[in-house]
């Protein structure tokens, strides 16, 4: 299992679309993945899950993977999170 | 307030939802099964319809559709969903009511300004969900043109609506920047939004106009108003036309490029020559530097003038030098019977040397600032010494102006207008002499034909498609091919349908035109192609009449 701290980085927060990107990769990989925040723990692979954190810029979560190809996941799903989900800040 | 701008004019179409009542119902064990396939089934419906959608949407529209698909086939809804009937032994309505709510209101709680547009959108997706698993969907009637007025709306069905007719959009809720308003701005749907009450103010009202750029809704307007508003629709169409027909490139259907520039006169009419997508001045007329009756503005002012417009203006700027005479204004010429065969244009201008020194002194003063850009025209050349004269008289000046030290642009080009029959049929040694011809088909029209053109009596024999004149542009133009001179066309046939397209199906590729018809002409041109073009003119030149050839134009297809 991996745990990692992650921040938000988007100016306007995990929305919508965001959350739409980051369970369309995460529904790629066999590995479980969940998110952690401020005591709540929902299902990284669906989108209202996501939405219900309703993460604004600058939250802080922890993802956990669990699975054959947790490393790759991590790897990729981090990354995503970084580059602000591919999108131009709105 | 707006949500996506326009105006519609329609049937009204009210839309009062009444939610579904969906209530706790259990099952039987025996029909878990069949609740769990209308479950699976109602999800592949909605994800079906939504592909549908997606099809012919711009990025935008379709990845809002995208993040519903996504919604729609939540793993975790999937999960509790088929949990609640299994073990619950829910009803399949209410298990989805109650799954796709505990979300919904979780995000209620969450407070966060993020998702209060989306909840609308997520609970849509649940009653759309609900209505596909009980397979009674509502049928609507809807009249093509309507002005669909609703609480709110989701992006799935407002996109559904479009396509059965529904033109316009007002909803009680909403904002800016929900997913309808986006969707209806992506459509190109006049919308209003929070608009509040529309839903019970209009629900017995017929006819509607939707004003939605300045968010106004008139319900069962006076004829007096419809009428302002339908001239209001054909004025916006017109003119989205023309902003589309001017973006696109000036290359005919099959690929030949052709120019389309402005003739002016004024700097004040450098901006709708610019709006209309010309591309350099075809033409700039220089007489109103000599109105007022003065003899000669200071070359200080004429500096300006030159200035103004080659500082503004990208591309070439063709300047005639003073066409004064005959019409255009009564500049000290003496009494003259007949002024059109008088002294006018060139022939003054070589008499009036002061004049002549001074405006070709500004220009090549000001040409010298500007490399490349400016060309000169010489006005009503009917003989082949003239341009001798003028090219002597060109050169003197420019060694002159070296010599005070004044950058000069060397290659300046030379041209001549072909306005008078007898330079059109001197044309080929014309062409050894200039670097460029303008035929001025106003001018060329009337000697041609011996038609005064300000003369009433005759004003009907004043036809500048007529055959003969065609005939003389055709010659002008063999002439500048085969010594490889360039050629341009800047009187009102270039402006007209019928000589643009028989001018550039000759190969006349270069057209200036009183800005106000750039536009038409270059929407004829695109829509042709060169062959087309090409075919037209044979047949037009082959005509006798000016009649045949409206005739041929007519019947083109």
């Amino acid at each position: 299992m991996i745990k990692k701290k992650v921040t938000i980085l988007n100016s306007s927060g995990l929305h919508a679309r965001p959350s739409a990107a980051l369970v369309k990769l995460a529904s790629k990989y066999k590995s479980d993945f969940y998110i952690h925040m401020y005591g709540y723990r929902v299902n990284g692979k669906s989108i209202l899950g996501v939405m219900t954190l309703a993460a604004e810029q600058g939250a802080e979560l922890v993802f956990e993977f669990d699975g054959p190809d947790e490393k790759e996941a991590s790897k990729n799903i981090l990354e995503l999170v970084e580059n602000k989900f591919g999108m131009l800040d709105e | 307030m707006s949500g996506s701008n326009g105006i519609a004019i329609g049937s009204v179409l009210v839309l009062d939802k009444k939610k579904r009542k969906v209530q706790p119902k259990k099952i039987k064990s025996d029909t878990i099964l069949s609740h769990l396939k209308r479950y699976a089934k109602s999800k592949e419906k909605f994800l079906n319809e939504l592909d549908d959608l997606t099809e012919n949407l711009d990025n935008k529209t379709a990845s809002i559709l995208e993040t519903q698909k996504h919604i729609a086939s939540d793993i975790e809804i999937e999960k509790r969903v088929n949990t609640s009937i299994e073990v619950d032994q829910y009803s399949v309505d209410f298990a989805i009511y109650k799954v796709f709510n505990e979300f919904i209101e979780r995000l209620k709680e969450s407070g966060s300004e993020l998702f209060q547009q989306r909840i609308i959108d997520i609970e849509n997706i649940r009653d759309r969900l609900i209505d596909l698993s009980c397979e009674d969907e509502q049928k609507l009637e809807i009249e093509k043109g309507a002005i669909l007025i609703v609480k709110e709306i989701s992006p799935t069905d407002l996109v559904t609506f479009y396509e059965k007719g529904v033109k316009a959009l007002v909803m009680d809720k909403g904002g800016v920047t929900s997913h309808a308003a986006i969707i209806a701005q992506s459509l190109n749907l006049p919308c209003i939004v929070s608009a509040k009450e529309a839903v019970n103010t209009a629900s017995s009202s017929k006819h509607a106009i939707l004003d939605a750029t300045n968010g106004e809704l008139i319900l069962d307007p006076e004829k007096q108003t419809l009428d302002k508003f339908k001239k209001e629709i054909r004025r916006l169409q017109k003119e989205t036309k023309t902003k589309d027909i001017l973006k696109k490139p000036s290359f005919t259907k099959d690929g030949i490029e052709f120019h389309l520039r402005a003739n002016i006169e004024f700097t004040q009419e450098l901006n709708l020559a610019k709006e209309f997508g010309a591309e350099g001045i075809g033409l700039l007329r220089t007489e109103a530097l000599l109105y007022g009756g003065i003899t000669k503005k200071s070359e200080a002012e004429q500096d300006k003038f030159y200035e103004e417009i080659l500082s503004q203006t990208e591309g070439p700027v063709v300047i005639r030098l003073f066409d004064v005479g005959g019409d255009k204004l009564n500049f000290h010429t003496p009494d003259e019977d007949n002024p059109f065969l008088g002294w006018r244009g060139i022939r003054m201008l070589l008499d009036e040397e002061e004049m002549f020194r001074g405006q070709l002194r500004s220009i090549l003063k000001v040409a010298g600032k500007y490399p490349g850009q400016v060309k000169i025209l010489v006005p009503m050349i009917s003989m082949v010494e003239e341009i001798r004269l003028v090219k002597e008289k060109i050169a003197q000046l420019k060694s002159d102006l070296v010599n005070e030290k004044l950058t000069v642009d060397d290659s300046i080009p030379l041209g001549i207008m072909i306005e008078v029959p007898s330079a059109a049929l001197l044309a080929d040694h014309l062409a050894k002499e200039v670097d460029f011809f303008s035929i001025g088909t106003n001018d060329l029209t009337q000697y041609t034909l011996a038609v005064d053109r300000g003369n009433e009596q005759i004003c009907t024999l004043y036809q500048q498609n007529h055959p003969s004149v065609l005939k003389l542009i055709k010659m002008t133009y063999k002439a500048a091919k085969e010594n490889k001179i360039e050629i341009s066309v800047c009187g009102e046939l270039a402006g007209d349908e019928i000589g643009a397209a028989c001018l550039l199906g000759m190969g006349i590729t270069d057209l200036s035109m009183s800005p106000s018809h750039l536009p038409k002409v270059k929407e004829l041109l695109i829509n042709r192609s060169f062959e087309d073009l090409s075919r037209f003119s044979k047949a037009v030149l082959s005509c006798s009449t000016t009649a045949e050839i409206k005739h041929l134009y007519n019947n083109w297809d």
